[in-house]
């Protein structure tokens, strides 16, 4: 699917940071849902996030936009550092949203407007850009996700499929420096999550730093740099995703992977 | 004369009461419903000087039955110092009652748009008033509209009660005409089937309207 945008991933190591995340935690009253998560990757890298539910994957995805308030720990995104003990400036948290784009696992379009305005109103609300501009802008990552022809219609009338690549198309939209994906095909027919895999991996392809909260098993291993484990609100493991998926160091993650496999 | 011939001379007589029926309904609607939007926001909003005032006045309106807050302001009015026409007066005093109503209508509305929606405008950069404004109240809106059209027929309905005042809308002609022919029944039959016809092609209305609204959700 679309190759001709996908340009072949560098073959050595990029050197940038694109995500520091140091000791976040995060709690509901007494309630430790996240325990002393860190994370550092380097820009351009592709992580996915695997573990048993009720792990903590995406209130940790949640963190990194502040969807979720953490209680501890800073993330750094770019150069938007964000320090969870210190009250974030509204400018802070409006910046470190500005640099990731998201992605749910329940698409969460605006029903109201149509699949051009879905993508065109937070460029032209949020950086200014022109109607044409913005609606330019919105058709060329629409072919990109392979739906040109559906920029007119209104969100319910497409598939679920086609409206997580619409989601995409609209996080794109802003230039993100990392692209947050939460469960994208958790919602989805297997036939239907894989056109929204396959918009994920020209992604990947051509750069894009990403964080995928995933159940996705071969995506993991075939698409990601590498893989984080987490269980219980800390993270079990982090490695090359070859390793972690064939010969992980925990017995736990072992656990989980046959599990998952084995179905 | 037969029934008909009656009510073909009667309705004359009784015309210019409904077209002051109408215009209070419309006025009403026309201060009431943003004034209900106004308070809903008060109330949703986090200064608590507003949510309380907002309260107060959505509490009052609602809890006062709409003719007891016509007297009260009928004859509070003029007692402080403050001249208006029944008109008026009718247009204040059922405009609250439409805004105290129609706020909490708007609350509901604004409650149901999904937390998705809010947290897609949150990480599309569309937070505070963007947010809102583009994101949450059209969906809002398109939710409250049904119960709201309900609420105005209603308001139209109540606007009846303007007649204690003296306000020359229908329900003050129809007893006007009661009085010189004395046919009272009839009269009110007439009314009622006016006060009738208008509130069901109304609901007829919004009903075809709330199809049209709920089209894309």
């Amino acid at each position: 699917m679309h190759m001709e945008l996908a340009k072949t991933r560098a073959e050595s190591p990029p050197t940038v940071g694109a995500v520091e995340v140091v000791g976040l935690d995060k709690a509901y009253g007494k309630n430790m849902v996240l325990r002393d998560v860190n994370l550092e990757m380097p820009e351009g890298e592709v992580l996915s996030i695997i573990g048993p539910s009720g792990a903590g994957k995406s209130t940790f995805l949640r963190c990194l936009n502040y969807l979720e308030v953490p209680t501890a720990g800073t993330i750094t995104i770019g150069n938007t550092t964000v320090d969870a003990g210190a009250r974030p400036s509204r400018a802070s948290l409006d910046h470190l949203r500005r640099v990731t784009g998201m992605v749910f696992q329940s698409f969460n379009l605006f029903p109201h407007l149509t699949v051009l305005e879905n993508i065109s109103l937070p460029q032209i609300k949020v950086l200014k850009r022109s109607r044409d501009e913005a609606h330019e802008i919105s058709r060329n990552l629409l072919s990109r996700v392979g739906l040109d022809a559906k920029s007119g219609e209104h969100p319910s009338r497409l598939s679920g499929g086609q409206q997580q690549r619409i989601a995409i198309a609209r996080a794109l939209a802003l230039s993100p420096k990392v692209m947050l994906f939460d469960e994208p095909t958790s919602a989805l027919d297997p036939e239907l999550g894989l056109e929204v895999l396959a918009v994920m991996r020209d992604l990947a392809d051509e750069g894009m730093t990403m964080i995928v909260v995933t159940h996705e098993m071969n995506f993991a291993r075939d698409v990601s740099d590498r893989v984080m484990v987490m269980a219980d609100g800390g993270v079990l493991e982090v490695g090359p995703s070859d390793q972690i998926m064939t010969q992980p160091s925990h017995e736990r993650t072992r656990k989980f992977l046959r599990a998952v496999l084995d179905r | 004369m037969t029934f008909f011939d009656q009510w073909i001379t009667w309705l004359p007589q009784l015309s210019p009461g409904l077209t002051v029926s109408l215009s209070l309904t419309g006025l009403c609607l026309v201060f009431g419903m943003p004034f209900g939007l106004v308070l809903a926001l008060m109330i949703e909003g986090k200064i608590v000087p507003l949510r309380i005032v907002a309260l107060l006045f959505v509490e009052i309106g609602r809890g006062a039955p709409a003719l007891v807050l016509l007297y009260l302001l009928y004859f509070g009015f003029p007692e402080g110092g403050i001249v208006l026409s029944a008109f008026t007066t009718a247009v204040i005093s059922l405009s609250w009652t439409t805004g105290a109503y129609s706020s909490e209508l708007f609350r509901a509305g604004l409650a149901a748009v999904p937390r998705g929606q809010r947290e897609a405008a949150t990480t599309s950069g569309l937070t505070g008033w963007p947010g809102f404004r583009y994101i949450i109240l059209p969906q809002a809106l398109r939710i409250s509209t049904p119960p709201l059209a309900s609420l105005a027929v209603t308001i139209f309905q109540t606007t009846s009660l303007a007649f204690v005042i003296a306000v020359p809308e229908l329900m003050s002609k129809a007893y006007e005409l009661g009085s010189y022919t004395f046919e009272y029944l009839g009269v009110f039959v007439l009314t009622s089937i006016l006060y009738g016809a208008i509130t069901v092609a109304a609901l007829a209305l919004v009903r075809l309207g709330e199809r049209r609204l709920s089209r894309h959700l």
